[in-house]
């Protein structure tokens, strides 16, 4: 084949470009964030003393206005700190974990990301937290109420600041609960104990035909939600963390063993649909607005406002869930199994990373300062306001005082209720039993979990191998006995 | 010799017969297989002997392929996957080419047609694909395929949620799509069969299924090595549908080898134990792709 000279110079060009494209493209990860058009990353903020400081933060639509806001919250960031520039980055829900793990892995991660508390203990076992303890100043760890704060710490180190604390609980239909004769204002008040609940769902079932028409109980748990349904029933029973306070491992205590049996129970009662291993959030919730569920869970206090949204949408005949029925949704406890009542509460909010350089003390502060910045005022009110969740600082109390909370009295009292008997966190427990008791929960209790679900196993032979495996990770006296 | 190479190539060069260009072209793709290929295999082979950590890794010797051989879990999903591949490569192989001999013998104008809408699934996101599979394997009454028992007067089956029929639920979802590419891959091939073969086949007063045995199927052997090998290596790489549909439950009966490296790697960071799997995995598939070109290949030429 004969090339003419013009092709070929044309060709060769082009061949460059793609190879020079692929070379730069792989190349720009490591330049410590200073091109101008990506996120910077906070190894740029161990160059500068005194001088401009770029903070950088990747956060989710943490409520439905919260991403619109963002250019006016970064001016505001501006307005306050004149020599600091806060840098967002929006990422959805689906992506935020990917994007993280991603730049955190390359050492790169942003100053601040919104994520679950959850989730810290595995990026201090990575080394990738910024501890503020320092950088913090007594003013703004004074504003946060004690109980969410303490989330955000593991050890010794503080990792970011706490934007809300949601109440893990259940919700009810109203009319059903009426229906099936159940004192729901009684229940938000005094609780209720396992015995008390288990009955109270057989009254909410309606089936003819041997065809169930209505569950007393649909609770997610289709996958990973598989760990919620377990995790509020067993801080109920009397385990609300999963080491004791001798840090001995407490899922081989025989009250959890109680709580496998009841979740059987439930199901072979009939209150809970026999294929409830593959009913996810999704469908749990529509089945709770279609009326195929009399309670359902876990249950958020913002369902609240969705379940009102249907409603309206169903009186406008507009947009409303297909089939869906009105709903006035109750917020009602998790019940107990022979102890004190505990919530389960799951805490996010503004966690601190470090990229591979030491971070000056300068830098430090100006992060802690930005993520105080989020986490408090007028931000955390307008985002908790939307959330219908309960402001956990001082200056969000302050700042909620003139926003409008369109709210069910009862159920802000119950949400108020569960709140003050939120679990509390765990600092104490070190990183690595954390990180084992993790892995120990995704690969033996919840795929165990399911089988249980599915009527694959029985509760003493899921609590068998998890003793098994619980002893084979923390030894004989590193696990309770009883 | 590497004397006499690097002449050869000074020569062409210097004497401008194209050499120097094809390098160039060479370039491009070699760049990219460097950087998106051999440095990734390198990188991950270096990794698996390491606890890799992004402010700095350190030496685990042979940890990560002691531990990936003592994992219960490990070889749970290896027989996971080796289940599937055998439930789903041979099926996915005869139904394609039975669905290519009988679009063959249709007009041109409906071929392509026909070959559109087989490769549609191909096209369109995975997830989107999950979402409806998730909808037709609903656990409930209301479900499609449980409405389409309930018609037969069998009761309904919670298809994803139970260990007896979770694997069976991802493999009928391959059965029932993806296979555009093989469809169009044996197409191909059985047009690429002379006529002459057929016209002398039919004056021996050759039946269908005769041709089909005797000239069909022996042409299509090395398209059907092809899509075999190609296949079961996609078979064992499988993640994406037990991601989406499973979670790889439950009690681990969906947990395929691709779904464990990748929870290993990016859900719990141990990029070290996910590197040694992924490199047993290559070698898996390396021994059974060599099996399948030594006793399947011996008369195949391409």
């Amino acid at each position: 084949m004969v090339l003419t000279n013009k092709f070929r110079v044309f060709a060769s060009v082009l061949a460059l470009t793609v190879s020079l494209t692929a070379i730069s493209a792989c190349s720009s990860g490591n330049n410590g964030g200073s091109n101008s058009n990506a996120p910077a990353t906070n190894d740029s903020g161990a160059a500068t003393e005194e001088a401009k400081d770029t903070i950088t933060a990747l956060l989710p639509p943490v409520s439905a206005n919260y991403q619109s806001n963002f250019d006016q919250m970064e001016a505001d960031f501006n307005a306050l700190y004149p020599n600091l520039t806060l840098q967002i980055e929006p990422a959805s829900w689906e992506d935020i974990t990917q994007k993280l793990d991603t730049q955190v892995n390359a050492g790169s991660p942003p100053d601040i990301a919104f994520i679950g508390s959850d989730g810290i203990s595995k990026y201090v076992e990575q080394g990738m937290l910024m501890d503020i303890t320092m950088a913090a100043i007594p003013e703004m760890i004074g504003d946060f109420d004690p109980v969410p704060l303490n989330y955000m710490k593991n050890g010794s180190g503080l990792y970011g600041f706490p934007a809300y604390m949601s109440i893990h609980a259940l919700g009810g239909n109203k009319q059903f609960l009426e229906e099936a004769g159940i004192d729901w204002k009684s229940v938000q008040k005094n609780g209720w104990t396992y015995e008390e609940f288990r009955e109270a769902i057989k009254k909410g079932v309606v089936s003819s035909g041997g065809t169930t028409s209505r569950y007393g109980f649909v609770f997610a748990t289709s996958g990973v939600t598989a760990k919620d349904y377990l995790n509020i029933l067993i801080k109920n029973a009397g385990m609300p963390a999963a080491f004791d306070k001798d840090l001995k491992y407490a899922y081989t205590s025989q009250n959890y063993l109680g709580v496998l049996k009841a979740v059987r129970e439930l199901i072979d009662d009939g209150s809970m649909p026999k294929e409830l291993s593959s009913v996810d959030a999704g469908k749990r919730w529509n089945m709770f607005l279609t009326g195929q569920t009399m309670i359902t869970g876990k249950g958020l206090a913002t369902f609240e406002n969705s379940a009102k949204t249907n409603n309206k949408k169903i009186e406008a005949g507009d947009g409303a869930v297909e089939g869906s029925v009105p709903v006035n949704y109750v917020v009602l406890p998790v019940p107990t199994f022979g102890a004190d009542p505990v919530a389960s509460a799951a805490v996010d909010g503004y966690v601190t990373f470090r990229g591979k350089k030491e971070p000056t003390e300068e830098h430090k502060v100006n992060v802690a300062k930005a993520a105080y910045y989020l986490a408090s005022g007028k931000i955390a009110a307008t985002t908790n306001t939307e959330l219908l969740v309960e402001q956990i600082t001082d200056s969000g109390r302050t700042a909620a005082e003139s926003l409008d909370v369109e709210r069910d009295p009862d159920n802000a009292a119950a949400s108020q209720r569960l709140q003050s008997i939120a679990s509390p966190a765990r600092p104490d427990i070190p990183a690595e039993l954390g990180a084992e008791a993790i892995k120990l929960e995704d690969e033996v209790i919840i795929p165990k979990f399911q089988a249980l679900l599915a009527d694959e196993i029985t509760p003493e032979d899921m609590f068998k191998v998890l003793k098994e495996a619980a002893v084979k990770a923390f030894g004989e006296d590193g696990v309770v006995t009883d | 010799m590497m004397a006499q190479l690097a002449r050869t190539v000074k020569k062409r060069i210097i004497s401008g017969d194209g050499g120097a260009w094809a390098y160039a072209f060479i370039a491009v793709a070699l760049v990219v297989f460097a950087l998106f290929t051999a440095y990734p295999v390198i990188n991950a082979f270096i990794i698996s002997f390491q606890e890799y950590k992004p402010l700095g890794s350190t030496y685990a010797g042979f940890d990560n392929y002691v531990h990936s051989f003592d994992d219960e879990l490990f070889w749970k999903s290896i027989k996971n996957t080796i289940v599937y591949t055998l439930l789903t490569v041979p099926v996915s192989l005869v139904l394609s080419f039975g669905v290519a001999i009988l679009i063959l013998p249709l007009k041109k104008k409906l071929q392509t047609t026909f070959k559109a809408v087989y490769y549609l699934p191909a096209v369109a996101s995975g997830v989107a694909l999950s979402v409806v599979w998730l909808w037709i394997f609903d656990p409930l009454q209301t479900g499609i395929l449980n409405q389409l028992l309930a018609f037969f007067g069998i009761g309904n089956l919670n298809w994803l949620g139970t260990s007896a029929t979770s694997m069976f639920s991802l493999v009928l979802m391959a059965w029932l799509s993806s296979h555009g590419t093989s469809i169009i891959i044996y197409l191909a091939a059985l047009i690429g069969i002379d006529n002459s073969y057929y016209e002398a086949a039919e004056l021996d007063g050759a039946s269908f299924s005769q041709k089909l045995r005797h000239i069909v199927i022996p042409f299509m052997k090395p398209t059907t090595l092809f899509l075999l090998v190609t296949g079961v290596i996609g078979s064992f790489q499988v993640f994406q549908n037990a991601y989406l549909m499973t979670g790889g439950g439950p009690d681990n009966a969906t947990t395929m080898v691709g779904l464990l490296i990748f929870n290993n790697a990016f859900k719990y960071f141990e990029f070290g134990e996910a590197s040694a799997q992924a490199l047993i995995l290559t070698l898996i598939i390396a021994i059974i792709s060599f099996i399948q070109f030594k006793f399947l290949g011996n008369d195949v030429e391409y």
